[in-house]
């Protein structure tokens, strides 16, 4: 494609806890519409931030932060975003028999990797969270939520409605690797080994579709003489920490970053038919890399 | 009939190191000019040669406790009291260069990345760390593990970016807002 004669924004801000990008084009018949392209991007990054300051869990004054104070005494009413957010993850929670779980923050919080506020004393699983009637959620017991494993997808997601709903005819977002492209133009993704972290040769290629990868081989570190990362296994209570990357492609964002979690998750289980199965309900497919 | 595909694929890659050289992966998004309408859209700004005496320099470095590599400083006084800065900070191995809007206030407005050379690209996905910037002040905790947090391929970065901007806002605090 000439580029003289296409009109493309690009943009990177740091935001979501990584550099996120995002890429808006309009064809050439449409040329000097800058102005239109930078409004939408700038509502892309406004989408992303709104849910960002939802549902971190670094962010004391976030409504998750607020759900994790307070659900276990009474009911917490949240927005309609964090609602959607946590139903999902509950619905997928059920249908992976808690091979998805947000629920492991006080795990996280043990080993140094979120906030030792998160720590709680007997942590259950995703089955003491309760969605209610009325946007509210409550807590069979003490618990933490992270919504690590599913919102940065979600926030993908938005961010591209947002870039459509402003007239974009194609582009991406890109958050660190949670990405989701639209429109007519295909984006080429690198693949790391996720031994050594360095480029492979070979690349895939995603068209109106999403990809999300998983690997501890970022945050992998030592805790009480055993080797510790942010992908925790909440069936057995222990992290990932072999040199595997699990890339998941899907049609939207946040179903294929809960899913590399999911896959993650069942690899040492015998039962891949209810992985499979998962995979394909949702149109989805993975491919895991080991070193 | 139903489809049969398979759903999962294993890919088994060789547990030596490619030695094959990995390319920086690079982009530009923004020049000065690009970055200043972005963050301060149809303000006149106005370009301060400032460079910090070694005496604004160790406070600075006192102050935030993050030391000052280079005492030139790249700003632009917009109309309302509010400020423009440009700086760099090194990334895993390269320099990030990336702008700042603070307000009259003393709060940042926004943040872009102009230039991104790293050899550590950003496509590893990273659990989250809070990188919401906006409104913080000086003297808000700035710790990684505490209100701001960084997993993965880019902590280096990200912790340098967050660094950088606590030395800007205590800059601004210690000679811009006089």
């Amino acid at each position: 494609m000439n580029s003289c004669c296409v009109s493309e924004v690009r943009r990177c801000r740091p935001l979501l806890g990584t550099f996120v990008e995002v890429c808006a084009w309009m064809p050439a018949s449409s040329c000097n519409r800058t102005e239109m392209l930078n409004r939408a991007v700038a509502n892309a990054f406004a989408s992303m931030e709104r849910i960002e300051s939802l549902m971190s869990v670094h962010d004391p004054a976030s409504e998750l932060s607020l759900v994790n104070r307070q659900a276990a005494e009474r009911p917490v009413r949240v927005s309609a975003e964090t609602f959607e957010v946590l139903r999902r993850g509950l619905d997928l929670a059920r249908e992976s028999s808690g091979a998805f779980d947000f629920t492991v923050a006080p795990l996280l919080a043990l080993w140094g990797l979120l906030p030792s506020m998160l720590k709680r004393r007997c942590p259950g699983n995703w089955q003491a969270v309760r969605v209610l009637r009325g946007q509210r959620i409550q807590f069979d017991r003490p618990l933490a939520l992270d919504l690590g494993g599913i919102a940065k997808g979600y926030a993908v997601d938005r961010a591209v409605e947002a870039l459509q709903a402003a007239g974009v005819s194609s582009g991406w977002v890109n958050a660190g690797g949670d990405l989701r492209a639209f429109g007519d133009r295909p984006l080429d993704v690198g693949i790391r080994h996720p031994r050594t972290g360095q480029h492979l040769p070979s690349s895939l290629r995603i068209e109106n579709e999403a990809l999300a990868t998983s690997s501890p081989t970022f945050s992998l570190k030592r805790w009480k003489g055993a080797m510790v990362s942010h992908l925790v296994n909440p069936r057995l209570g222990c992290a990932m920490a072999s040199p595997i990357a699990v890339t998941v492609r899907a049609a939207e964002c946040w179903i294929a970053d809960a899913l590399t979690k999911a896959v993650i998750n069942s690899m040492n289980v015998s039962n891949a038919s209810q992985l499979e199965r998962m995979l394909d309900r949702h149109q989805a497919t993975a491919q895991v890399f080991s070193a | 009939m139903k489809h049969v595909r398979t759903a999962i694929q294993w890919i088994a890659l060789p547990a030596i190191a490619i030695t094959a050289p990995c390319p920086a992966w690079t982009a530009t998004y923004l020049s000065v000019e690009q970055a200043q309408q972005a963050i301060f859209p149809g303000v006149q700004l106005v370009k301060w040669e400032l460079q910090l005496t070694p005496e604004q320099r160790q406070a600075v470095e006192k102050s935030c406790g993050i030391k000052v590599r280079n005492p030139k400083l790249a700003a632009w006084k917009a109309s309302e009291g509010a400020w423009f800065l440009v700086d760099e900070v090194i990334g895993k191995h390269e320099f990030i260069t990336y702008a700042v809007g603070i307000t009259a206030d003393g709060a940042v407005k926004q943040i872009e990345v102009m230039d991104y050379r790293e050899n550590y690209g950003s496509e590893v996905r990273q659990s989250q760390w809070r990188s919401q910037f906006v409104g913080k002040r000086r003297g808000d905790q700035f710790k990684l593990d505490g209100d701001i947090k960084s997993i993965s391929g880019a902590t280096l970065s990200c912790r340098h970016i967050m660094e950088g901007v606590k030395r800007l806002l205590a800059t601004y605090e210690l000679v811009l807002r006089k």
